[in-house]
């Protein structure tokens, strides 16, 4: 540590190299920290978190009682023991809560100010942060699974659904019109996700074990299908086209926008090459998942080799990104894990399961073990 | 806990570990360090060749090599030929040098050295063949030994002469799992009346209209010998108190009945199936049942 910090100051080494390095410490040092909470004041299973992209500081959860909560990560006490407290929320008792379980909540990209949420309910909602009242609402119909809005779009406001039905919704914000549709998938939609590189690629899983990249501003039919063989026929064991060989459960870019993670039911996890399409044949192992409706997983942002959080029955399993290797399993969680989100600035894990908690791992901090004898001689 | 952790953070800084040899246990299974081959050929030394009457040529199994090479990406890549991700890899390069941030993407780059030592399927030393029982097991056997058993099982039968010029034109060329209907007669030049002898032979077994998988004769012992066996020896862990046992107390054990083809050959296919979770202890490894 002192040498990144030497050789930063003498100009030998990119100050952006200290800065990695320190990040994948602390993520490697994940751990669940008594003196940080998250208030419980959900009262069913919590099926996603979602954290502000503008500052980090405000998470949303969406329930399964059709309950969201948003909650003020930010520790301004002076005090080490905090809890993240839940600033408003949105309950039964609300005239405009969903009627049925939220699958979907996430923040507009841009400000904080609005935020959208899914439910199985088939309704999309989009809500107005501080006056907390519906500022839209687009009916579907069939119940949605999941729906993202691009994060790094400046010329449209579309947010892609995905419902039971077997067709890509692209509803627009600006004129609440959703006549866009993407036809091509067989089953139902189980997850969706905006690249985070480019604003017009959108890529989507479905329960007919089929991935698909769509370009929106083009007319006919998707960009490419991700084929787990990568069109060798003779290694395949089953018809070739799919990228698992089950339902395809959960999507997730990595940071860049490069490559593409999927997970399926059929206990694997993906790595692709998001520009070709190709299976990079990276091996994680079993990753187990018997999720019905979508995993809600994520990668991290900022270290020098990227970790990937996935839920794996009640605990979380870190893997690195490109050489498929298990760092740890978090364990901390009653019931199987729905969701987690990754904070990049402080790389804090925030993760909600079916017990109704959410978890709040942070890293450690890095105190000397004493393990050598002299040392305690010395301190009796 | 804690303690493990602590272990991976001075790796982030890049210094080296301090402490060596507490971590590492004297393990009668994990001898192996790194490479595919030489763990495909201790495998294959484990395999019982007395109950088949060497009539079967020695069959390891990928979750097998799993257990022995840890790094999974790197075993496939040392088994597989032409791995796209050398292509991917150079790819990924020149898009990240081109983005403004400095990635160290340490661990990916430091595999280079490994991609230079040719795959093992390439060079046609092993082959991969499909055993039907379950979508991800996978029998690893050397060209070698393969050709010499089935050239032995059809010796002096009516299909001999198709069998040898499969072996001979087909298993050089194309070092697949599965062979398409096309492939077979048009680059290859066999006729239907051949393709039916093959599949007599047991050198070729039908997977679906048009398309053949290879396949090794008399295989159909060996599977069941095989199921059987896993069942048995997941069972014997099953039935433990706290259905975990010591990995040194188990390979002490007796076999059971069911697991003709050994202890070890099983206990390896069972870690690296994934079928226990390896825990280590101070006392040695410890195979668990996994909860979920």
């Amino acid at each position: 540590m002192l040498g990144f910090l030497s050789a930063r100051q003498a100009g030998l080494d990119d100050p952006l190299r200290l800065r990695r390095a320190e990040s994948t410490r602390r993520v490697l040092g994940l751990e669940l920290n008594k003196d940080r909470d998250v208030e419980r004041i959900h009262g069913s299973g919590v099926n996603t978190l979602d954290i502000d992209p503008v500052e980090g500081r405000y998470m949303l959860s969406g329930g399964s009682d059709g309950v969201i909560v948003l909650y003020d990560l930010e520790n301004s006490s002076r005090q080490p023991y905090y809890t993240c407290k839940a600033v408003c929320s949105v309950g039964r008792s609300h005239p405009d809560v969903h009627k049925y379980s939220v699958e979907t909540v996430q923040w507009y990209p841009h400000d904080t100010g609005m935020f959208t949420s899914s439910s199985f309910d088939k309704t999309l909602k989009v809500w107005d942060t501080n006056t907390l009242q519906i500022a839209d609402v687009f009916n579907f119909e069939e119940t949605v699974y999941s729906h993202h809005m691009s994060p790094v779009a400046t010329k449209h406001c579309l947010v892609a659904v995905g419902t039971r039905g077997p067709k890509v919704q692209l509803c627009d914000l600006k004129s609440g019109s959703c006549s866009h549709i993407l036809q091509g998938h067989r089953q139902e939609i189980l997850a969706v996700s905006w690249s985070p590189r480019y604003e017009y690629i959108l890529a989507t899983a479905s329960a007919d074990s089929r991935t698909k990249l769509w370009d929106v501003r083009r007319a006919s039919g998707c960009l490419i299908t991700l084929d787990q063989h990568n069109g060798k026929k003779s290694q395949a064991v089953e018809s070739a086209n799919t990228a698992h060989n089950g339902k395809v459960n959960g999507l997730c870019f990595t940071s860049d926008g490069l490559h593409l993670l999927t997970v399926g039911t059929d206990n694997r996890m993906r790595l692709w090459n998001s520009s070709n399409g190709e299976n990079t044949l990276v091996n994680y192992g079993k990753v187990y998942n018997d999720s019905r409706k979508g995993l809600k997983f994520t990668v991290s942002c900022g270290c020098s080799s990227e970790f990937v959080f996935v839920p794996y029955g009640s605990t979380i399993a870190i893997y690195t990104v490109y050489s498929g290797e298990q760092i740890t399993m978090l364990k901390g969680h009653y019931k199987s894990v729905d969701c987690c989100v990754f904070q990049s600035n402080f790389q804090e894990l925030y993760s909600g399961s079916r017990d109704c908690n959410i978890l709040a791992w942070i890293p450690s901090l890095y105190e000397s073990v004493p393990d050598d004898e002299e040392a305690l001689v010395v301190s009796s | 806990m804690s303690r493990k952790r602590h272990r991976l953070v001075p790796e982030a800084f890049g210094q080296k570990r301090r402490r060596e040899g507490g971590d590492v246990e004297a393990d009668p299974l994990r001898g192996e360090s790194g490479s595919a081959r030489a763990a495909v050929a201790e495998l294959v030394r484990l395999f019982p060749r007395v109950l088949f009457e060497d009539a079967l040529p020695p069959i390891a199994l990928r979750s097998q090599v799993y257990s022995l090479v840890p790094d999974r990406t790197v075993a496939d890549r040392q088994l597989r030929k032409n791995s796209p991700i050398l292509e991917n890899k150079i790819s990924l390069h020149r898009s990240v040098q081109s983005t403004a941030d400095h990635l160290t993407l340490t661990p990916f780059f430091s595999l280079s050295s490994l991609w230079r030592q040719k795959a093992l399927q390439e060079q046609g030393e092993i082959r991969i063949i499909q055993l039907g029982f379950d979508l991800d097991a996978q029998g690893i056997i050397f060209t070698e030994d393969y050709r010499t058993r089935v050239l032995k099982a059809c010796d002096g039968r009516p299909y001999a002469g198709a069998v040898q010029k499969f072996l001979a034109s087909v298993l050089p060329a194309c070092s697949d799992l599965s062979f398409q209907q096309d492939q077979m007669t048009q680059t290859f030049g066999f006729r239907d009346p051949e393709i039916t002898q093959l599949v007599n032979a047991g050198v070729l077994t039908v997977r679906d209209a048009g398309s053949w998988w290879l396949a090794v004769p008399g295989a159909g012992r060996f599977i069941k010998y095989f199921v059987k066996g896993r069942q048995a020896v997941l069972g014997m862990v099953r039935k433990a108190k706290y259905r975990e046992l010591l990995l040194s107390e188990l390979l002490g054990r007796r076999a059971p009945a069911a697991a003709r083809l050994g202890l070890a050959y099983h206990v390896h296919d069972l870690i690296g199936s994934q079928l226990v979770d390896c825990v280590s202890t101070t006392s040695g490894t410890l195979l668990r049942l996994p909860e979920t």
